[in-house]
């Protein structure tokens, strides 16, 4: 109890709110749930409604944030970096999430229909497959960290195959998509690996590009330069947008699986739950796996009018944050929030936002856990911890572990 | 209460048939792409969520492919009148 109140209304990167936000933000919804925040300058949203509401009123709310950069960058940054941030706002302003309407749509437009369930599940088949070869292989060890052993090469395998890259390209693109994950962290040097990111994935992507245009082919990039041939996307925008397919569907799918395993090995009932049934419960097991501890823990907006919100008055250009972790355990909406319950239904968690920005791979992120937890579970007895309890990555925005070390009776 | 739906009386001109059209609110988290695709359909509600407004608004080419571009599959389309499902 000791967190009620907290350095949370000061610092959002305090170690405690990093290990473990769900106390801080719980507290914040159940008391204050828009709450100014002086020292970051920005308001944090912490209800399920007013979250929603914010989402579904896009025209109030501007996903420009880093085109607009109003207020500094928080936490602060090494001041000898500063001048690398100029090629980091080109790169991230022009991402398709980035864009407020009518922008937005047309370039949704273009990359909408890639993602729809039903092209998805087409490749369901090849995650399988890509997660038994990864089980099998690590399984007679007895022990694996699941952040390098599998949360981290699955995605890249299948972005690989989407994008219509070689996997032997797996190593350099690992490399870039680190260095991306450096957005949104708490780190002083964090622009120097983030800015060099920015410069590979351009350079890496520039030839891919080129080599699609005007060739019609069905892969991810081929899709992005039928869009720059429409007039739709610059060719700035292509190569930035297959940098954000590299990096969205990276650091979302790691935290899924890490984050989602962890809640199994601390509630070997639901564990014992889903292997009595693996096919069956791996949906709703997912559903709530996203919802008990969500990939992406928080998101921002700028207010584009004055607002009024739960007695609040945001003011245009004001920065929000809204806190998905804290929305996915109101009260109001969810029974025994703080229950993980993989049969849980209906589960209308915000782990993918709502309206018209919901996640593009929100259907391949489903489709991703569904087959690990369902791989695992049909293969494993148990896990347990080999380490201590996982730190967390500085980051206001991923709830990402930096390792998750387990092992498992051979 | 947490679906919509509206069955057509007529079968309308180019011989699409009568549709049943809903919307799980369940699961409709207002990406308003069949607003888009479909709009003599579909409008959003005070929530932002899909409904139903006319289910002869659109031809079902239109229909079809609004629902399928739903990316929480929250539109179902049948015909209204053998119950044949025709999305998803």
């Amino acid at each position: 109890m000791k967190l009620s109140g907290l350095p949370v209304g000061r610092d959002l990167f305090h170690p405690e709110v990093i290990a473990d936000p769900y106390s801080c933000f719980g507290h914040l919804r159940d008391t204050d749930p828009v709450q100014w925040n002086a020292r970051f300058g920005l308001w944090l949203v912490t209800g399920y409604d007013e979250v929603v509401w914010i989402l579904r009123h896009h025209e109030l709310f501007s996903s420009a944030v880093i085109r607009q950069g109003a207020g500094p960058l928080y936490p602060p940054v090494d001041p000898d970096d500063l001048h690398l941030f100029d090629g980091i706002r080109d790169f991230r302003a022009a991402q398709l999430v980035e864009q407020d309407r009518p922008d937005h749509l047309h370039q949704r437009s273009v990359v909408h229909g890639y993602f729809t369930p039903k092209a998805m599940e087409e490749w369901r088949p090849f995650v399988r497959a890509a997660v038994d070869e990864l089980l099998d292989r690590v399984r007679p060890r007895g022990e694996m960290d699941v952040l390098t052993d599998l949360a981290a090469p699955l995605p890249v395998r299948i972005i690989a195959e989407m994008m219509g890259v070689p996997y032997a390209d797996r190593d350099r693109l690992r490399a870039m998509a680190d260095g991306i994950l450096y957005i949104n962290r708490g780190e002083p040097h964090r622009l120097r690996p983030l800015a060099r990111a920015v410069r590979e994935i351009v350079e890496y992507a520039a030839p891919l590009v080129e080599e699609r245009i005007g060739r019609g082919g069905s892969d991810f990039i081929s899709v992005l330069t039928e869009g720059e041939e429409s007039g739709v996307f610059t060719r700035h925008q292509v190569l930035v947008n297959t940098g954000l397919l590299l990096f969205a569907g990276h650091e979302t799918t790691m935290n899924l699986i890490c984050n989602g395993l962890l809640a199994f090995i601390r509630h070997p009932e639901q564990w014992e739950r889903l292997r009595a049934d693996p096919a069956g419960m791996a949906r709703t097991a997912t559903e709530e796996c996203l919802r008990y501890d969500p990939p992406v823990k928080s998101t921002q907006r700028i207010a584009a009018a004055d607002v009024e919100l739960a007695g609040r008055t945001i003011a245009r250009g004001d920065r929000i944050r809204w806190i998905m972790a804290a929305a996915n355990r109101d009260p109001r909406v969810f029974t025994d929030p703080d229950t993980f319950d993989i049969g849980r239904q209906p589960n209308p968690h915000l782990s993918f936002g709502s309206g018209i920005h919901y996640c593009l791979g929100a259907t391949l992120a489903r489709i991703e856990g569904q087959e690990v937890f369902r791989g695992l579970a049909e293969r494993f007895e148990r896990f347990e911890l080999a380490g201590g309890p996982p730190e967390y990555q500085p980051s206001l925005q991923f709830r990402s572990v930096k390792s998750l070390p387990v092992r498992w009776p051979l | 209460m947490n679906d919509t739906s509206f069955a057509s009386r007529d079968s309308s001109p180019d011989e699409s048939p009568p549709l049943h059209i809903e919307v799980d609110h369940l699961r409709c988290v207002g990406n308003a792409m069949c607003l888009e695709l479909a709009p003599g359909v579909f409008a959003h509600n005070h929530w932002r969520q899909s409904e139903v407004v006319d289910p002869e608004g659109d031809n079902l080419e239109d229909i079809l492919e609004a629902a399928g571009n739903c990316p929480t599959s929250a539109i179902s389309v049948s015909d209204a009148a053998t119950g044949k499902v025709l999305f998803p």
